[in-house]
């Protein structure tokens, strides 16, 4: 650890979280040195004393090691950039709320234009609305939105209703809070503790040693080890965890965790590690077909599977492509289930070791595994990657055909396996049928409703508290409660006051018949 | 060795970490190959590995150092992980007792998956937190010798002994792959280049006895 020259006595090293080497203070600062009143006294002296500064509910989670003065630092670094007061223009979040590392982005993706931001929202407001009625018939064009891409503003809420977790949050209400009181294995809770501060520590909710973000963390992990005491916890929960809080909040997260561990993922997480190891056996099989080439050389350097698809699949690449890719591939993910995972992981060793050309770097089990270690940005772009992804034809079948026949491989060579785990579904539409929803379960809970101005006598809707069912027939797009300074007025609507489906008390956003068969005018990828 | 080739090392050693989560391991190794240490490295899941050469004796030995998740459940996955090592750390936390207690398991896990003539250091770990040590360096010094292991306490942190550690294990790898006690091919080091299997020509050279 770095510590400043002619600094302070104590073991205060003024590495933070965010700090790998020894050269840099902050890698997004840029400084090569920052003396500690420059940072205007970040490390105050009296939270040092106290510990980490930060107050638990339970005092329970701060058992452990006595840290050194020296792992103190990081709790002074709130969520954001100001520190102590002191604004420090430096700290560069991005807009995923990245301060530095691999996965921070450098604006390398345009954005999307805010017309077209809100056009999605409003198509997918109206998809949340009538949830049930969109899965059911119009599947296909969900999916097409996902590929597209959830707005970021609906991104956590869709994750939450693709995965079940909403429904699964409605029919179990109270139950998080339960298992959130209770106190939890001291076993798991010891490994969970370890694991807070590991995760994405260069993201500014996670950076905060004792912070809102690891806090929710622990709760997450915890109330999922006590909901499944047999599973206990799994350190790669930990960064899936962490994805679904970056979109929502905790009682949310912890039932889309549960959701993938038990319907998209099923066993990943189990001791033994059974199902995450026939599937590395699954995608190794899948790629002779994708690339016989790739496939024909990580035979021959007997590159084990497990080698480099572990921390892909376990974590759903989460910690291995930039954020914007991440989040597009589980925009997919949700809709379409784990063959998106294979998709991914296929596209990948096809990319890095798809020719005879790029195989010459890599003459050897160690070079080839440090090859796909380090992908090429241009094979993890967002645009690339999502439009490989979706052409790449490898479909359910296929990974359910080979299972099959891994498995019966597998029995031969290791017996009958130790977990057996619940068969996988294969994406929300799968999800729901299995466990279909009442209506009731669907519903929306806003907490801000927003009030669109009405334009004729004929909305009544305004000013209503109650719930209603009603169908109106729209004769145009729903109206978009956020106009920009560019949009035009609303139009002045001929409605009849007629039934329209309200899932929510009062609804800016008609629920439109006319939607479900509305062009898709939207070619942004 | 052939002067002229650009070959940078003679031999290549595959060394494992392995130890309970938490105890350090990936920083010993940051701060070996990289002289890095991060106080919130990202959880190992999968594998990680790094490289650096080294001179032992005139000899330039590349060690290639793995890393791996070191929860419990990871063990099911971990016999690829310990294929071809010659070298393992054993890691525990000299501020964690437990950790320490689970050496035995490690050491079992280890001798049923890599090969018996495998080169193993007990490292303590945190050296830097002495003061709030759990485990005695005495204790474990003999719990070493008595299990033929080679011992040292270690700060990550401070960058403590973490060359004198690996330094050791890897002349004590060299010194059994140059002696002719071994068996020829019992240790699966690759030597002379990055993508040749184990050579059982000797050089004359590097027949140090």
């Amino acid at each position: 650890a770095s510590h400043m020259p002619g600094g302070c006595e104590a073991q205060i090293s003024v590495k933070s979280p965010i700090c790998v080497s020894n050269h840099t203070l902050y890698s997004c600062l840029g400084h090569k040195q920052v003396s500690l009143s420059r940072l205007g006294l970040m490390f105050s002296m009296s939270k040092l004393q106290s510990g980490n500064g930060v107050q638990w509910k339970d005092s329970r989670s701060q058992r452990g090691t006595v840290e050194s003065l020296a792992e103190h630092e990081s709790s002074s670094l709130g969520s954001d950039p100001e520190l102590n007061g002191v604004t420090n223009t430096e700290i560069q979040t991005d807009k995923y709320g990245f301060i530095g590392g691999a996965q921070q982005s450098a604006g390398e993706n345009a954005d999307i234009p805010p017309d077209v931001l809100r056009q999605r929202e409003a198509k997918w407001l109206d998809m949340l609305n009538s949830w049930d009625k969109w899965m059911a018939k119009k599947h296909k064009k969900v999916k097409l939105r996902c590929q597209k891409g959830i707005p970021p503003s609906l991104r956590g809420r869709a994750w939450l209703y693709l995965s079940g977790g909403k429904v699964k949050k409605e029919q179990n209400q109270g139950k998080f809070q339960e298992l959130d009181s209770q106190p939890g294995d001291p076993k798991w809770l010891d490994v969970i503790e370890k694991d807070l501060h590991r995760q994405f520590p260069f993201h500014e909710m996670f950076v905060a040693r004792g912070g809102h973000g690891q806090q929710d963390l622990f709760r997450v992990l915890k109330a999922y080890t006590l909901h499944r005491p047999e599973e206990g916890y799994c350190q790669a929960q930990a960064p899936i965890a962490a994805v679904l809080l970056m979109h929502m909040p905790a009682e949310d997260a912890f039932w889309g965790l549960v959701q993938i561990c038990e319907k998209y993922l099923p066993g990943y997480y189990s001791a033994g590690l059974e199902a995450i190891q026939l599937d590395g056996e699954i995608l190794f099989a899948l790629l002779k077909r994708v690339s016989p080439v790739a496939h024909r050389h990580l035979k021959k350097y007997k590159i084990d599977p497990i080698l480099y698809m572990t921390e892909w699949f376990m974590c759903a690449f989460s910690r291995t492509l930039p954020w914007a890719s991440v989040l597009r591939v589980w925009d997919m993910f949700f809709c379409e289930g784990v063959k998106i995972i294979f998709r991914v992981g296929l596209v990948l060793l096809k990319c890095m070791l798809g020719s005879q050309e790029k195989l010459k770097a890599c003459q050897g089990q160690y070079e080839t595994m440090e090859l796909l270690r380090s992908i090429e940005p241009q094979y993890m772009q967002e645009a690339f990657l999502v439009q490989e992804v979706i052409e790449l034809a490898v479909s359910e079948r296929d990974i359910e055909k080979e299972h099959l026949s891994q498995l019966r491989r597998w029995k031969e060579t290791h017996g009958e396996l130790h977990c057996k785990s619940p068969p996988r579904m294969h994406g929300a539409k799968a999800i729901m049928a299995a466990e279909p929803p009442s209506r009731q379960d669907l519903k929306q809970n806003p907490t801000i409703i927003v009030e669109v101005p009405q334009t004729t006598e004929s909305k009544t809707e305004k000013g209503k508290k109650t719930k209603k069912i009603k169908d109106t027939k729209n004769t145009s797009p729903p109206p978009n409660p956020y106009l920009l300074p560019s949009d035009p007025p609303l139009p002045s609507d001929n409605l009849s006051p007629s039934e329209s489906q309200h899932l929510q008390k009062d609804t800016p956003l008609q629920g439109s018949n006319q939607s479900l068969s509305s062009v898709e005018h939207d070619t942004y990828l | 060795v052939n002067m002229g080739t650009d070959l940078a090392y003679n031999f290549v050693f595959k060394v494992v970490l392995i130890g309970e989560s938490g105890v350090g391991k990936s920083n010993l190794l940051s701060r070996f190959t990289k002289n890095e240490f991060n106080h919130d490295s990202r959880t190992t899941i999968g594998v990680e590995f790094s490289t650096r050469s080294i001179q032992v004796d005139s000899i330039t030995i590349k060690a290639q150092i793995w890393d791996t998740a070191g929860l419990e459940r990871y063990r099911a996955i971990t016999s690829a992980y310990y294929r071809g090592a010659v070298g393992a750390l054993l890691v525990y936390d000299i501020t964690k007792h437990l950790t320490y207690e689970n050496v035995e398991r490690w050491l079992k896990e280890l001798y049923h998956h890599a090969d018996p003539h495998i080169v193993v250091m007990l490292v303590g770990n945190k050296s830097d937190l002495a003061n709030v040590r759990t485990v005695p360096t005495e204790e474990a010094r003999d719990f070493a010798e008595a299990k033929g292991l080679l011992f040292m306490e270690t700060s990550a942190l401070e960058s403590t002994n973490v060359e004198s550690a690996f330094l050791e294990v890897l002349t004590a790898i060299h010194k059994k792959v140059a002696s002719k006690e071994v068996t020829r091919g019992s240790i699966s080091a690759v030597t002379l280049g990055p993508s040749s299997e184990f050579n059982e020509e000797k050089r004359s050279c590097c027949n140090s006895s």
